[in-house]
C-alpha cells in the first residue's frame, strides 16, 4: 500500500495477529510487519520452538502478575481508605485537617509517586504497592466518607430507641447504613488502582514478575504498534468487565435492596 | 393541671346527655383485656423542664411540668417551632434537657431505651431489611432468643394487619403501611410508653383516618401510655384524653384540656366541633401572639395604602 506505514498505523488484522501472538497462538490476518511476524517474546533460555500453550503465555502471565498486584494492593488500600474515610467522618477535627489534603492527592496523577518510589523503596513489588495505594486510598477515603455523611440520622436515633448501643450500633445499623457509600467506595477506588498499578509497572520493570505494563513497555522498545495497541485493548477490557461484571452488579444489588434504583 | 404559666382555667368536656354512648370512656378502661396498663406501669413524669439550645435567645423548653398516667393518651400540639418535638425528645432520652427531672415509672432517663419506643414522622425503618426484620429488630437488641422472636413478630404483625406483607422490603411498602411497621416496631418490644413524633403527617387523609382508627383499636388493646405530637387539631381531638397546647418562645404549656368523650368519637357530634372550635382558638392565639412579637421583623401584606404613596413621585428611585 503506497504511503500506508502499517508499522506506524497497524490494520487491525496485525493487532488481532500481535493479541494472539501475546497468547503464543500464530496467525497470519494481517501482511507480515517485518521478517519475524508476528514477534514471539521468550523467557530468558527459552527457544522459540519450545513455546508454553497460551494458557502459559506472556499474556496470560501478564494478566495473572498484574490481578495479583491488583488484588494485593487494593486489599490494602481499601482497608487504609475505610479506616481513614470512617475517622474522618467520625471525627470533625481530623477531617477538617485530613480532607484536603487527601482532595489534594486525589488530584495528583499517580504516576507521580513513582520517582519517590524508586528513591525510597527501590525498583521492587513495594515500590509498584506503593504507588497503586497511593493512588487509590485517597479516593475510597473520600468517597466512603461523604457517603457515610448522607446516612440519615435518623437511623442510629431509631437504633438507639430500639436498645442498639456501643458495638451493636455500629454493626446492625451504621454498617448496613453505609453499604451503599461502601459499594461506590470500592467501584471508584477500583478505577483509581486499576490505573495508578498500570501507570506503575509501565515504569517499574520487576524482571521476574512481568505484568501488564510490562508488555505495554516491551512492544514500545521493539517499536511494535501492533502489541502496545493490542495490550491497551487488554488492558481496557479487563478494567470494564471488573467495573461492569463485579463492582457495577455489586453496587446495583445494594440499591435495589434500599430502593435507591430506579 | 401542672402548667405554672397559664392564667386560663383547664376545660373538661363531658359528653352531653344525647352524645352518651353504650360504652364510655371509663367503662373501656376497666374492661382492657390486657392488664399491665392498669397496673400503673407508663407513668411518665416531666418536672420542671428547660432546654435552651446553644445560640438561641430563647428557651425551646422552660419550666415545663407534665404527667401521663399509666394507659393515657395524651396529645400535644402548638405552633410550629413551639417545642413540641423537643418535648417529646426530652421524654425519649434523645436530648437531654438543661434542667429537671424526667422519669418513667420513678426511673429516671438518661439516653434512648426500648421502655420508650419512639415512632417517628419519616418511620426511620432500616430499608436493608423487611418489615419483619424490621420489627424483629429491638427484639435483637434486647437478646430475646430466636424461638421466641418469631412469635412476637408475628403477633406484632398480626395487630397491625400487616401479616401477608412481612417479607416485603420496606420500600416496597406504601406510606400507610410503612407507619403501620414503625408502629409494630416500637410495639413488639413491650414498651411502658408510646411517643408519637406527627406519625400521620405524611400520609394522606384517607390514610391518615383508617391509621387514626387502627392505632385507637391498638390503643384499647395494649392500653400503652401515649404521647403524641402533631399540629393538626382534628387529629388530637380524636385521638386524645387530654390535649396539652404548647406556648411557644419559650415553650411552656399554655393549657390543658381534658377530653372526657367517649371513643370512636364522632365528628359530627356538637362536643366535637366546640372542642375543634376551642383547641383552635388557642392555636390560632398563640400564632397571632408569637407574630406579633416578632413584628419588627415578621412580614405582613402590605395594604394598597402602604405600597400606593403618591403616584407623583412614582419611579423616582429607579
Amino acid at each position: 500500500m503506497i504511503g500506508w506505514k502499517p508499522w506506524l498505523f497497524p490494520a487491525p488484522s496485525h493487532v488481532l495477529d500481535a493479541l494472539l501472538g501475546l497468547m503464543n497462538i500464530h496467525t497470519g490476518f494481517g501482511e507480515p510487519i517485518s521478517a519475524h511476524w508476528p514477534r514471539v517474546i521468550l523467557e530468558p533460555g527459552q527457544h522459540v520452538r519450545a513455546l508454553a500453550p497460551w494458557w502459559g503465555s506472556p499474556l496470560m502471565k501478564a494478566i495473572l502478575v498484574s490481578g495479583v498486584r491488583l488484588l494485593e494492593g487494593f486489599a490494602i488500600s481499601v482497608a487504609l481508605g475505610a479506616i481513614l474515610g470512617l475517622l474522618m467522618w467520625r471525627f470533625l477535627e481530623l477531617d477538617r485537617f485530613l480532607g484536603p489534603l487527601l482532595l489534594g492527592l486525589q488530584t495528583l496523577p499517580s504516576v507521580c509517586w513513582v520517582p519517590l518510589a524508586i528513591l525510597t523503596l527501590g525498583i521492587n513489588e513495594s515500590g509498584i504497592l506503593f504507588v497503586l495505594i497511593m493512588g487509590s486510598f485517597s479516593a475510597i477515603a473520600l468517597v466512603l466518607r461523604d457517603g457515610l455523611r448522607n446516612i440519615p440520622p435518623l437511623y442510629p436515633r431509631a437504633g438507639m430507641m430500639m436498645g442498639a448501643r456501643g458495638w451493636r450500633l455500629y454493626y446492625y445499623v451504621l454498617l448496613p447504613a453505609s453499604l451503599p457509600a461502601l459499594a461506590s467506595s470500592l467501584r471508584t477506588g477500583f478505577s483509581f488502582a486499576w490505573r495508578s498499578l498500570m501507570g506503575a509497572e509501565l515504569i517499574f520493570v520487576v524482571d521476574k514478575w512481568r505484568g501488564l505494563g510490562f508488555l505495554l513497555e516491551a512492544g514500545r522498545e521493539f517499536s511494535d504498534v501492533a502489541q502496545v495497541v493490542a495490550v491497551m485493548i487488554v488492558m481496557v477490557v479487563i478494567g470494564m468487565l471488573a467495573d461492569r461484571w463485579l463492582f457495577a452488579i455489586v453496587q446495583r444489588r445494594v440499591q435495589t435492596r434500599f430502593g435507591l434504583a430506579t | 393541671m401542672r402548667a405554672n404559666s397559664v392564667s386560663i382555667k383547664p376545660i373538661e368536656i363531658t359528653p352531653s346527655a344525647d352524645e352518651a354512648r353504650p360504652q364510655s370512656h371509663g367503662d373501656k378502661r376497666i374492661s382492657t383485656p390486657s392488664g399491665d396498663g392498669v397496673s400503673g406501669r407508663g407513668r411518665l413524669v416531666l418536672k420542671n423542664v428547660s432546654k435552651n439550645f446553644p445560640g438561641s435567645t430563647v428557651h425551646a423548653l422552660r419550666d415545663v411540668d407534665l404527667v401521663c398516667d399509666p394507659g393515657e393518651f395524651v396529645v400535644v400540639v402548638g405552633p410550629s417551632g413551639c417545642g413540641k418535638s423537643t418535648l417529646l425528645n426530652v421524654a425519649a432520652g434523645m436530648i437531654k434537657p438543661d434542667s429537671g427531672t424526667v422519669t418513667l415509672d420513678d426511673q429516671p432517663i438518661r439516653a434512648p431505651g426500648p421502655e420508650r419506643a419512639m415512632v417517628f414522622q419519616d418511620h426511620g425503618l432500616f430499608p436493608w431489611l423487611t418489615a419483619a426484620q424490621n420489627i424483629e429488630f429491638g427484639l435483637k437488641m434486647a437478646g430475646v432468643p430466636r424461638s421466641d422472636r418469631a412469635a412476637r413478630v408475628d403477633a406484632a404483625l398480626k395487630l397491625v394487619h400487616l401479616s401477608p406483607k412481612r417479607d416485603l422490603l420496606i420500600h416496597e411498602l406504601s406510606g400507610g403501611m410503612r407507619q403501620r411497621v414503625a408502629i409494630a416496631r416500637a410495639l413488639v418490644m413491650d414498651p411502658a410508653v408510646l411517643l408519637m413524633d406527627e406519625p400521620f403527617a405524611a400520609l394522606d387523609a384517607q390514610t391518615r383516618t383508617l391509621l387514626h382508627e387502627q392505632l385507637q383499636e391498638l390503643w384499647v388493646r395494649t392500653r400503652k401510655t401515649i404521647l403524641f405530637v402533631t399540629h393538626s387539631v382534628g387529629e388530637a381531638v380524636r385521638l386524645a384524653d387530654r390535649i396539652i397546647v404548647l406556648h411557644a418562645h419559650p415553650g411552656r404549656i399554655r393549657r390543658e384540656i381534658k377530653v372526657d368523650l367517649a371513643h370512636p368519637r364522632n365528628f359530627d357530634s356538637a362536643d366535637i366541633t366546640q372542642l375543634v372550635r376551642t383547641v383552635r382558638k388557642e392555636i390560632e392565639d398563640e400564632v397571632n401572639r408569637v407574630n406579633a412579637e416578632m413584628a419588627e421583623t415578621y412580614w405582613k401584606p402590605q395594604t394598597p395604602g402602604d405600597l400606593g404613596a403618591d403616584p407623583g413621585v412614582m419611579g423616582d428611585g429607579i
